[in-house]
């Protein structure tokens, strides 16, 4: 019952409401800037973008489903050199040229792979398979690794022994042949859901950041404090309150979210490994298991940033000081990383949680005790454990509170 | 019931707001008679948990109100003087919401919060919006949460401050009315708030107690010292610097001024009955001069 009326306190203000209504408006424009990252040339070399292009494009790619096998790979570079070879390709005119690429969207992705494995490191040749034999095509996955290694050994970037040895049993971990299937609607999902994580935390922060300072600010402490829960359960139910929101909302929106850009964009693909199109990933998971990641650190940040908020609406009484909260831990931190000349340190920052999708693109290793692991791995559960740790801090700081105005 | 305070204080940085106060109350209603920033509401304030005291205790038969926590609350219903509400909550959520923090089960909670509801004469606006109350709805929301939980003691910060005139006796008389079987105090400014109902009452001043005594013990402390005589308007800002003036009125040919005094303040003068409002003058001196308070 406490718990419900202290969700109807929040939602109960104009302000709330209208914050509410602006975060699925939010919702809707964020969506459809991700779903129109998708696009699709027809056989007339004409482009296209948004749910048409999206299913258009699933089918053409449907028929290379499978694993990547050195038989596919070279199928898919014979394929590349005959569109290579054709009128429309060898043509001075964008739109045969655009012709000739409409051919190569089927196999678009597995060309990358290809793409990736025959550039250099950290230098992605767009044209690369255009070089490659089909012979060739079959040694993608031992490229991949001895790419790591000739790149650890050029000593352009430091890294330990443990961490040289952490990054290439990795690697050699990675399971291969790669499952294939379309993974447009995963990687656009995947590269835009950080952008729409931090929009919701920051609105979630706002929702949350009267909770504490409410009775204060409308005089209605002292009758709060005054009675039987009070200083209990009722202080107990805005910490739940605060908990639920964060939650529910969370939940909600990133569920709408996801529906709406993979339901346009297409499903398959969530068993695929990310390096189909994260190709130097050290995270051997597969694209749902990258969103997981990716949504979960989003939730710890969003946990963690609306435990903080909480903390100073209840310290200072200002819902403004708590408001800022959620401003400064997620979105003032990255320009704190920019002058702050210990990138390392800045790597544990909790604006951190919001990035994994960087951290699972590249390397993000540190290394603790002579223990390797990745920084997403490990912020995580810091994090988690902290925003729960400060949840009975809230809790303790607020029901000490004394009514002295 | 028993409360009891002991040497109680309440000092913030050098400004001591209660000062040594030791004061026991039963059941019946106790008026905290003194100007605005006598400590009144610092006193309530550490009455209702809300403050801890700086030195001093307070008992509830005996045990420590601070160590009882919820059990000492749970008896406890408080009116503060700035009565904060939830601008958006109707009057029947409100108190449902109060209700629900005092621990009152849902569905005692929802019978208690009609009877009060009618008991306070809020039946037609139960359904409105706190922030649309007027001054008098919303104190009477504010007593009938204080009510909820029945409680056994029953704290009323400045209840009436704000009222009109109507709306003071029908609080005053609503206060008496649940006065019963119950330890009510009530701090206020307003002599006449206390005068009839209060069993006892306490005049605060500077953080102390001044006087207590039942309205009759204190008006009997002044016999001899409330004189009523008739002056030239020329002379009447002469007499209220000699002397503390409780009342004026303008006749045709002069004023007629009820005087605190120990001696015969003019020739004619002649001896009246003291009343509450003369004690407080007495206490008080100028401050006791609020506009509403010969109400």
């Amino acid at each position: 019952m406490m718990l419900l009326f202290e969700i109807r306190k929040i939602f109960s203000r104009f302000k709330n409401r209208f914050a509410a209504l602006l975060l699925l408006i939010v919702l809707g424009i964020t969506s459809i800037l991700a779903v129109n990252k998708v696009e699709y040339v027809d056989e007339n070399g004409n482009s296209t973008t948004g749910i048409t292009a999206a299913a258009n494009l699933r089918a053409v790619r449907e028929p290379w489903s499978g694993y990547l096998t050195e038989e596919v790979l070279k199928k898919a570079v014979e394929e590349n050199n005959a569109v290579n070879a054709s009128t429309e390709a060898n043509s001075t005119d964008i739109q045969e040229q655009n012709k000739a690429f409409a051919k190569k969207q089927g196999f678009e992705e597995i060309r990358n792979v290809i793409n990736e494995a025959f550039s250099g490191w950290r230098d992605y040749d767009y044209y690369a398979v255009d070089s490659v034999s089909p012979d060739e095509a079959g040694t993608v996955y031992e490229r991949r690794i001895s790419q790591l290694k000739g790149f650890l050994d050029s000593g352009e970037e430091y890294f330990s022994e443990a961490e040289k040895e952490y990054l290439i049993s990795h690697f050699e971990d990675l399971e291969t042949p790669f499952y294939y299937e379309s993974v447009t609607g995963w990687d656009v999902l995947l590269q835009d859901i950080s952008t729409f994580i931090l929009i919701l935390a920051l609105f979630i922060g706002f929702f949350i950041s009267g909770i504490f300072s409410d009775e204060f600010q409308t005089k209605a402490d002292a009758i709060f404090f005054s009675a039987k829960f009070g200083r209990s359960r009722a202080a107990g139910a805005k910490i739940g309150a605060g908990f639920l929101i964060t939650t529910v909302f969370y939940v909600v929106f990133i569920f709408l979210y996801t529906m709406i850009v993979l339901g346009v964009t297409g499903f398959q693909g969530a068993g695929c490994p990310i390096q189909l199109t994260l190709w130097r990933s050290v995270y051997n998971i597969t694209y749902f298991q990258a969103y997981l990641l990716i949504v979960g650190a989003g939730y710890v940040g969003t946990l963690f940033a609306g435990a903080l908020a909480m903390l100073c609406s209840a310290v200072t009484r200002s819902t403004a000081a708590a408001v800022v909260v959620p401003f400064i831990i997620l979105c003032a931190f990255p320009f704190l990383s920019r002058i702050i000349t210990l990138p390392q340190i800045c790597s544990f920052f909790p604006d951190q949680l919001m990035e994994v999708y960087l951290h699972i693109k590249d390397f993000d290793l540190v290394e603790i005790g002579g223990k390797v692991m990745s920084v997403a791995t490990l912020i995580i559960p810091v994090y988690a454990a902290v925003s729960l740790l400060l949840q009975p801090v809230v809790y303790l700081v607020y029901r000490k509170s004394e009514v002295r105005n | 019931m028993e409360l009891k305070m002991t040497e109680l204080t309440r000092r913030f940085g050098s400004f001591t707001a209660v000062d040594h106060i030791d004061l026991t109350m039963t059941n019946g209603v106790y008026g905290l008679l003194g100007i605005n920033g006598a400590g009144k509401t610092t006193l309530m304030r550490m009455l209702c948990t809300l403050l801890t005291p700086t030195e001093g205790t307070i008992t509830c038969n005996g045990k420590d109100i601070f160590k009882m926590g919820a059990d000492y609350r749970k008896l406890l219903g408080y009116l503060p003087q700035d009565f904060g509400f939830y601008p958006e909550f109707s009057v029947r959520d409100y108190l449902l919401y109060i209700a629900s923090i005092k621990g009152i089960r849902p569905v005692v909670a929802k019978k208690r919060v009609s009877e009060l509801i009618g008991k306070v004469g809020l039946s037609k606006a139960a359904g409105r919006k706190m922030k649309k109350l007027s001054g008098g709805m919303r104190r009477r929301a504010g007593i009938a949460q204080a009510m909820l939980n029945d409680p056994r003691i029953l704290i009323l910060d400045e209840p009436t401050a704000g009222l009109d005139p109507n709306e003071r006796i029908r609080f005053r008389n609503l206060i008496s009315e649940l006065s019963e079987e119950r330890l009510v105090l009530l701090s206020t400014h307003i002599v006449s708030d206390v005068e009839y109902i209060a069993n006892e009452i306490w005049l605060m001043k500077d953080g102390k107690i001044l006087s207590q005594g039942t309205a009759e013990e204190l008006t009997g402390t002044m016999t001899d010292r409330v004189w009523k005589c008739f002056a030239d308007k020329a002379d009447v800002p002469k007499l209220m610097q000699r002397y503390k003036v409780s009342n004026i009125r303008s006749e045709p040919h002069g004023a007629q001024l009820r005087i605190i005094a120990k001696n015969r303040p003019t020739a004619d003068a002649v001896m009246e009955e003291p009343n509450l409002e003369d004690v407080f003058l007495f206490y008080f001196g100028e401050k006791a001069g609020e506009n509403d308070a010969v109400i």
